[in-house]
């Protein structure tokens, strides 16, 4: 298992050095790019040349490269254009932000949509399967945006009992987290409880459930012992895919609700142009995305012993 | 204001307001100018007109102390005297101006105690105010003053106050101040302003928001800590989030200040954020208002909605030094596809007036009513086939989507132009990312505030070579009309010259303009002592708040 997990961490780093090479190729290579980008593009040539050759642009592309990879490991990502500050110091406040975000989003979709799924799934058809089924398609083809002006309506304008912002402008508030985690609730929980349905339905239909409920088991035996682990392979999946969506993908939340969190970094790092707080952003995007991977992949060993890596 | 002479203008002044030849506010804006006080110029209107117009005082009955939070962009604060937007609202009540310009459209003395203007208008003294001290617990003296001038005049700095300056202090070409003695310490009290040209407007150029009066020690550099006259300190400042000043200021010079302590927090781009804010409670005010918002804060009971007539705008500019926009025929034509009658009810509901495509708004005292240009797809065609491109032209239009009138009002545009053969793509930016290219882009569509006098703004924009000259356009015709303007304080004769300014502009110059608007923003009915001003500005040493 060891071994395994270390060829898992190995390839994970693999793959953060393949997108290194990638993000440098398609951000650094073109250096004349970069200079307009950090000092502006009505700057003069004379100027633009004069910051390259101080900023060590003008060495060979592999020792750039090898020399940025250098500064990225030890976490300098450069300064910021739109910040006017170090990277660090904007990047890790706000993927804390939204790592509290997720947490709380998490804490609340994993268990409602596994409920709701294996409600679902144990009868398949039955009038609570179709009434959860209609209630998450439902919840989830309504996108963000949509949701979050229809709750800010309801719960700000017109019963105004929640704040209407996110800025957490007097340290950490628990209730201006309500809203957003509201939005990203409704969104997602319907989609992993429809995952988790699909699976559990599957389940059912196998030959061993059959058998023990034949067998004379109780239901419920049946169900938590001999259903529940297989069910939940599938989910287990689609919840570490939820992970890296919750801290990268939740921009229009975080924007709509003014929370200074990754995704709204993210955005305005791209809308600004500013290109060491881009690769930034994507270095720790992509390593959320692999990472989670990585979990999962170990995690099945441990809910499914049928599958094995070597 | 007692001590010195009247400058002649002033009988004749009096007499033009008595005989209703000039309106209220024209008088009490240029007798000030002239060096009468507003106590002096209030007390005298009132007199004339029946009634007292001095502002009320009620100073004393507002309640003290309290934290007053405002919703509001943050962008850099590190130099105030090259602000190009934004900025000035968290400076301002640390480093404050030399004059003040009230939301009555008047300007006073502030860090000044007064001034006399000569005669001629080529010799203004400025009186800096005796017993002001930097919060360092220094005298704030004539040379304060000299060194905040000359940075600001200096070309090297990029100051857009030398484009308000540049026709009376500087040389020709704009390149240093015109005379070594052009500003003069008299003594440690006065300052000297020797002009190339005639000017009438100096007291309102010294509150131009980038001229604030920083402390020479610290280089032109401004951020937390830094020294200044006012009753504020900034404690806090983080780019995109939040600024917070505090009344630390133990040598303070003016009136109580009612506030412990302000602060702006950066809500972002999306302009309901900040209106989400307001209604919940999380901020006492916003920056402003879009017409789209008002139906919302209706029935709102604790928001007290303003709103201001104003000279602010948002105009088409055209750098004339990028093609197509080189040939004055193609900027024409841009005009005459126009529609300013749409555009403003598309944009922003008809909340506002027409505009005659030449940037002198009619509330500016020496407004001239033109003929209006009205749209004729047909003759910007047939005007851009003679230019040269019988086929329309292809351009892309830089702009920005907060706030919201502004892309409407470019999508209602370009939807005009095509019919004149001009097909444009729209292409938004981030407000922070367009105010890095906005004076440097070939086409684009930049807002500009309210300012009280026509040749003003004229002044800041469209005079060759200064820094905030967007379109790079350069017509020396133009130049020699404006500071012949600048130079004549009678408003009739002045107006004048003003038509000549216009037509030319309609004629000739960089900017399609579909717009006046009126301003608007929101404020907790806690927020007491608040007076909407023309450019959206607040005092932070005036308001108070009162406890929850």
């Amino acid at each position: 298992m060891l071994l395994f997990i270390l060829k898992r961490i190995g390839f994970m780093a693999l793959t953060m050095l393949a997108v290194s090479v990638v993000l440098f190729a398609l951000l650094e290579i073109d250096k004349e790019k970069v200079a307009v980008r950090v000092i502006g593009q009505y700057t003069t040539p004379e100027q633009r040349a004069s910051w390259l050759e101080r900023n060590g642009y003008n060495r060979p592309i592999v020792e750039r490269y090898v020399s940025w990879l250098g500064h990225v490991a030890i976490g300098d990502f450069g300064r910021s254009v739109r910040y006017q500050g170090p990277v660090a110091d904007v990047l890790w406040p706000r993927v804390w932000n939204t790592v509290i975000l997720a947490t709380y989003a998490l804490a609340i979709i994993v268990p409602l949509s596994l409920v709701l799924g294996i409600l679902a799934g144990m009868r398949e058809g039955s009038k609570l399967d179709r009434a959860i089924s209609v209630t998450c398609i439902g919840t989830t083809s309504v996108p963000e945006f949509a949701s979050a002006v229809f709750i800010a309506a309801l719960f700000v304008f017109v019963l105004g009992v929640l704040p209407g912002t996110s800025s957490m402008a007097d340290g950490f508030n628990v209730l201006e987290l309500v809203m957003p985690v509201m939005v990203l609730v409704l969104y997602d929980f319907g989609y992993v409880a429809r995952m988790t349905r699909a699976s559990m339905a599957e389940v059912m239909t196998t030959q061993y459930v059959r058998t023990a409920v034949l067998a004379g088991l109780p239901y419920a035996r049946v169900i938590w012992k001999y259903a529940l682990r297989n069910a939940l392979i599938a989910p287990f999946t689609v919840i570490m895919l939820q992970v890296n969506w919750l801290l990268s993908g939740v921009i229009v939340v975080e924007v709509f609700f003014s929370y200074k969190g990754f995704g709204a970094l993210l955005l305005d790092a791209s809308l600004s142009q500013d290109v060491y707080l881009i690769e930034a952003c994507t270095l720790v995007a992509v390593f959320v995305a692999v990472g989670t991977q990585t979990i999962a992949d170990i995690a099945y060993t441990y809910l499914n012993p049928r599958i094995r890596f070597t | 204001m007692k001590d010195q002479k009247e400058h002649p203008y002033v009988p004749k002044l009096k007499q033009n307001f008595a005989e209703r030849k000039i309106d209220r506010r024209e008088f009490l804006r240029t007798s000030t100018l002239l060096g009468v006080s507003a106590v002096a110029a209030y007390e005298f209107a009132g007199r004339i007109e029946g009634r007292s117009l001095l502002p009320k005082a009620g100073a004393a009955d507002l309640p003290k102390g309290g934290h007053l939070r405002l919703g509001w962009r943050v962008p850099e604060l590190d130099s105030p005297h090259t602000f190009a937007w934004g900025g000035s609202e968290f400076t301002r009540s640390t480093c404050e101006h030399l004059t003040r310009t009230g939301p009555d459209n008047v300007t006073r003395p502030w860090l000044l105690d007064r001034w006399e203007a000569s005669d001629d208008l080529k010799t203004w003294h400025l009186h800096l105010r005796k017993g002001v001290k930097w919060r360092s617990g220094r005298d704030f003296v004539a040379d304060d003053a000299i060194w905040n001038l000359q940075h600001v005049l200096d070309p090297d700095t990029g100051s857009s106050v030398l484009g308000l300056m540049k026709g009376y202090m500087m040389n020709e070409e704009g390149t240093a101040v015109w005379d070594a003695n052009a500003i003069e310490k008299v003594d440690d009290h006065t300052v000297r302003l020797n002009c190339r040209n005639p000017q009438l407007a100096v007291p309102e150029h010294l509150f131009h928001y980038p001229l604030h009066i920083l402390d020479p020690e610290d280089g032109g550099v401004f951020g937390v800590g830094a020294n200044g006259t006012g009753a504020f300190e900034v404690v806090e400042a983080a780019i995109g989030q939040k600024v917070v000043i505090k009344n630390t200021n133990p040598h303070y010079w003016g009136e109580p200040v009612h506030l412990d302590s302000m602060e702006f927090l950066d809500l972002g781009d999306d302009p309901n954020a900040e209106l989400n804010a307001l209604i919940s409670k999380q901020v006492h005010g916003v920056s402003e208002l879009n017409v789209e918002q008002l139906p919302l804060l209706a029935n709102i009971p604790h928001v007290q909605v303003y709103d201001v007539a104003t000279a602010r705008t948002g105009v088409v500019r055209m750098r004339v030094t990028e093609e197509p926009f080189g040939d004055p025929r193609v900027r024409k034509a841009m005009r005459l596809a126009t529609d300013c009658g749409k555009t403003l009810e598309l944009a922003i509901q008809g909340l506002g007036v027409k505009a005659e495509h030449h940037h002198v708004c009619p509330i500016h005292p020496e407004y001239a009513e033109l003929p209006e240009m009205t749209r004729d797809p047909a003759a910007a065609r047939a005007l851009l086939a003679e230019a040269g491109h019988p086929d329309g032209i292809e351009v892309t239009i830089d702009c920005k989507p907060d706030p919201t009138w502004e892309i409407a009002a470019v999508q209602a545009m370009v939807e005009q132009w095509k019919e004149a053969g001009i097909n444009a793509k729209i292409n938004s930016m981030p407000s922070a990312s367009y105010w890095d290219i906005w004076d440097k882009t070939a086409f684009g569509f930049t807002g500009w505030t309210h300012r009280p006098l026509g040749v003003m703004v004229l002044a800041l924009a469209y005079r060759s070579g200064v820094p905030w000259n967007e379109t790079a356009y350069n017509n020396p015709e133009f130049d020699a009309l404006l500071t012949k303007a600048e130079g004549i304080l009678d408003v009739d004769a002045r107006r004048e010259v003003m038509a000549e300014i216009q037509k030319l502009m309609q004629e000739d110059g960089p900017i399609a303009q579909p717009l006046w608007r009126k301003s608007f923003t929101a404020m907790d009915k806690r927020v007491k002592n608040y007076s909407p001003h023309p450019t959206l500005y607040y005092f932070a040493d005036l308001l108070a708040i009162e406890p929850a």
